[in-house]
């Protein structure tokens, strides 16, 4: 059901681009071996396959990369669903990296705030969920409510909130209780371990370890699938998803259809503001992540490379997960490549934006698979 | 080159010419043969195939099969710069031209003449007053497109074809948007063109025109080529069985309405135009009553849109009150969603199918129940019911014999304007209603549809539907309707018995120069 014809031909196409990409960034590492006297040629073929080969080459780390990069790539797919879903009610979410900021803080205060001698902490984990959650659905109802009450563009006000978070965030902690004064990491927050809180790992941390470090992964992963494969099913089986698509492909057919136009505008954004954020609580909740919260001058990075990650995935939920895994294999070969090579970490950054950049043509791609060569007959009144 | 005049009968000729789409061929083998200074008719249904073999000629697709000649020799047209460049020029249906540019800008747009870099306007005046004078293609050039009638703005782009110095014009159903007088005005500049050695291609299916204007006319049915004819030799039934394959009825076959009560109730409603702050709409009232068809003729752009859209819900109404029959009692349903309206009787054929009727991205099964996806018949639990769907839409589809190329799961965006507004129609017409709204049901549709539509609308009063037409048809409104109201500036201006009157004085009220008041004919 995934795989129809259309489908594959997606599929197909982000695998061009993401081959296209390959290809350019391995140009450019060719040409930086050729200009730069300390880098030889066979370097830089010995980069782009430590960069393709991802967590799998760095020998006996592999599996504790492999599970960092699963748990890392959780935020991603909450962000990417995030972007994909708004895509397809014809929003553009931009504010991702807003939600994922105020669900982030939210599920900080409050698995924080309630002492583990009070609440069994697998409560406090689920409240502290919900209240991410949630604040991310308040934040992503601003744009949907700006976008449908007085007709202001999603993105000017996605872009608004997003530094509004980022200031938010930072006054809500600034100089409270909950910064990390103890390992004099003042400008992190206290991990959340240390109210016994850390999302269930069903040893899974121990199974993708290097010796005797484990890494983070845990089953938040697995929750980031199952909502993909949900979203896929309410935005293509249900009456709902109907009503969104509808909405996103025509408003005014939708509008004469009977559709509450406005509703559905708020509600996706909301459901939007809900994954990211749900993304960002998942992230600390995990137990053992510093988070940085003088945000005022940075915005997530996860919430920006949603974008990405939707559009390399065509706005397919399911495929959402593909790409968000595959964009976070990409970031430890980039990792590996600098620390084994004598290739900085902007290198690598550069060749994933380089396929970012690719991925861009997936829908002409897409058309070039489609073969249609000749126009789509708009109107044919012959 | 000297003796080039001399090689060929025809200035162009289309010979074999294939083109396919996914799922259908849209021309199939066609040779059109254009005589220097004639007036040749395309005639053929929705879908046979006319805009895309004017495309070819155009050089927006590129055919599969077949060749182009011009006087004798084979020319490539790869785009509409190459059409140009061989003297081709093309009268859109919808007009390309810049609204917030002047008349003559429109005109030269493109092919400016320019003097050290700036904008010389003098000259390219000049040569546009003066062809506007030899063919008695009145405008004014200092005029901002937007501020100008719909006459004058296709006055507008046969000056830009002139301009060019084309000699071959394509008028691609260049009546569909005008009043009976600016057809007349155009036939006699289409004629005038032909008599100054000018070759035309008069795209249409409205066969009096043909016969008015032309000297040949070309068939074409299903993509194929049917034949060609003498005008002079034909008639008008001949015609159009050579178009649809079978005879076709013109008149409407209607008995004598039998009006019960009344379905919708409307008092002194105003709608506002959102763009402008003054009432599109004013104080318009009405009835319609149950069994009968009451139409809402005008010239485009009085008022009849907003009119509808207030009815509807689409627009905002500014005050005055709709009333509809639900359950035997009258409801007021000024202020109501429109969910409510759609289930509670009011069905509605837009205006504009691309705007309001179709989900374009949507396939042709989603498109059909757009109003109806939430009802139990088609969902379980929130859960789309595709099997219901697919036998629903497979049955309107059937019945109404909307053609596509892959059936219910054919993309809306993909199907021809025809087909498009025939699925809208058969979802319009099957669903359960009181009221029927339908405006310009039959636009870019062939006599064929026409006919079977019109049948429809009629055995829909006849269950005892009230039925409320706004076209801009006159054939449509005087055929069709029971009752005529003209709306002329956002107001009733006169109502006529289609009986009683005739197409002449429908005009000169639809124009403004007559006007009733208080039902009282204050003119004569």
């Amino acid at each position: 059901m995934i795989m129809n014809k259309g489908g594959f031909k997606q599929v197909l196409a982000s695998l061009l681009c993401i081959l296209g990409g390959i290809l350019v960034g391995f140009i450019v590492l060719l040409l930086l071996a050729t200009f730069t006297d300390s880098i030889s040629i066979s370097e830089a073929i010995k980069g782009i396959s430590i960069v393709l080969r991802g967590p799998f080459a760095s020998g006996k780390n592999a599996m504790f990369q492999l599970g960092n990069m699963l748990f890392n790539a959780t935020p991603l797919i909450f962000t990417g669903l995030s972007v994909a879903i708004a895509f397809k009610t014809g929003l553009f979410n931009i504010g991702a990296p807003g939600q994922y900021l105020m669900g982030a803080m939210a599920a900080l205060l409050v698995s924080l705030s309630i002492p583990s001698t009070v609440l069994h902490p697998a409560i406090i984990w689920i409240l502290a969920l919900l209240a991410g959650a949630i604040m991310g659905a308040i934040w992503g109802c601003i744009p949907g409510f700006f976008k449908a009450v007085l007709n202001v563009n999603e993105v000017i006000v996605c872009i608004m909130t997003n530094w509004i978070a980022a200031n938010v965030v930072s006054w809500v902690f600034n100089g409270s209780k909950f910064i990390n004064y103890a390992e004099t990491k003042i400008n992190f927050i206290v991990k959340t371990e240390t109210n016994n809180i850390a999302t269930p790992t069903l040893g899974m941390d121990t199974l993708f370890s290097g010796g005797s470090v484990k890494s983070y992964i845990d089953i938040s992963i697995f929750i980031a699938i199952a909502v993909a494969i949900f979203l896929y099913i309410v935005m293509n089986r249900t009456v709902f998803g109907y009503e969104l698509k509808a909405c996103g492909f025509n408003k005014n057919a939708s509008k004469y259809a009977g559709m509450n136009e406005r509703r559905n505008i708020i509600l996706s954004m909301a459901i939007a503001g809900a994954l990211a954020a749900t993304g960002a609580a998942l992230w600390c909740l995990n137990g053992h992540q510093d988070f940085k919260w003088d945000t005022y001058q940075t915005l997530p990075a996860d919430g920006f490379n949603g974008i990405v990650a939707a559009l390399l995935a065509s706005n397919n939920p399911i495929g959402v997960i593909f790409s968000s895994i595959f964009l976070k294999y990409l970031n430890v070969g980039g990792s590996n490549l600098a620390a084994n090579t004598s290739f900085n970490e902007y290198v690598s950054q550069l060749i994933i934006a380089m396929i970012v950049y690719f991925s861009g043509f997936a829908s002409y791609i897409t058309n070039i698979i489609a073969n249609r060569k000749k126009k789509i007959i708009e109107e044919d009144r012959g | 080159m000297e003796d080039k005049h001399n090689e060929s009968e025809y200035i162009i000729e289309l010979r074999n010419i294939t083109k396919v789409f996914p799922g259908i061929i849209a021309n199939d083998h066609i040779n059109i043969q254009l005589k220097r200074g004639e007036i040749h008719a395309l005639l053929g249904e929705n879908g046979a195939g006319k805009s895309t073999l004017m495309s070819v000629l155009f050089g927006l697709y590129q055919p599969e099969e077949g060749e182009i000649l011009k006087n004798g020799e084979v020319v490539t047209i790869n785009d509409p710069n190459d059409a140009n460049d061989l003297g081709i020029g093309m009268v859109h249906q919808h007009f390309k031209l810049v609204d917030v540019f002047t008349v003559l800008e429109n005109i030269i747009l493109g092919v400016e003449t320019t003097k050290h870099g700036f904008l010389s306007k003098k000259e390219a005046r000049e040569k546009v007053m003066k062809l506007s004078e030899n063919y008695g293609l009145n405008i004014d050039p200092d005029a901002l497109v937007e501020n100008i009638t719909v006459g004058m703005q296709q006055r507008t782009e046969i000056l830009k074809m002139l301009y060019r110095d084309n000699e071959i014009l394509i008028f691609d159903e260049p009546t569909a948007v005008l009043t009976p007088q600016e057809i007349t005005e155009l036939m006699a500049i289409m004629k005038g063109l032909a008599a100054e050695g000018k070759s035309i291609l008069f795209i249409s299916h409205k066969l009096n025109e043909i016969m008015e204007v032309a000297d040949r006319c070309s068939v074409l049915r299903k993509g194929k080529y049917i034949g060609t004819v003498n005008i002079k030799d034909t008639t008008k039934e001949e015609l159009s069985n050579m178009m649809v394959g079978r005879d076709v009825k013109f008149a409407v076959d209607k008995d004598e309405a039998k009006p019960k009560e009344t379905i919708l109730k409307v008092t002194n409603l105003c709608v506002e135009d959102p763009i402008h702050k003054k009432d599109a709409v004013h104080n318009v009232s009405l009835e319609v009553r149950a069994g009968e068809i009451v139409c809402i003729a005008g010239i485009d752009g009085n008022g009849q849109t907003e009119f509808v859209q207030g009815v509807t819900g689409l627009s905002h109404v500014k005050s005055g009150t709709i009333e509809l029959l639900i359950d035997g009692k009258m409801e007021n349903i000024t202020k109501k969603s429109i969910r409510y309206k759609n289930t509670h009787g009011i069905s509605h054929i837009p205006e504009d199918r691309h705007k309001h009727g179709l989900v374009l991205d949507y396939s042709l099964e989603q498109n059909m129940v757009l109003q109806r996806y939430f009802e139990p018949e088609f969902q379980n639990n929130g859960f789309i019911n595709f099997k219901s769907i697919r036998t629903y839409s497979e049955d309107l589809i059937d019945r109404f014999d909307v053609r596509s190329g892959q059936g219910p799961i054919t993309q809306a965006r993909s199907m021809s304007g025809g087909n498009q507004q025939k699925a809208i129609v058969a979802r319009e017409i099957d669903r359960q209603h009181s009221l029927l709204i339908a405006v310009q049901p039959t636009r870019g549709l062939d006599v064929g549809a026409i006919e079977f539509i019109h049948k429809e609308i009629v055995n829909k009063r006849d269950d005892g539907a009230a039925v409320l037409l706004v076209s801009l048809e006159l054939d449509e409104v005087m055929n069709l309707s029971d009752r005529i109201l003209v709306m002329y500036e956002g107001e009733i201006v006169g109502e006529l018995n289609p009986k009683e009157t005739n197409v002449q004085e429908l005009g000169l009220y639809m124009a403004g120069a007559k006007k009733q008041q208080e039902g009282v004919n204050d003119n004569e």
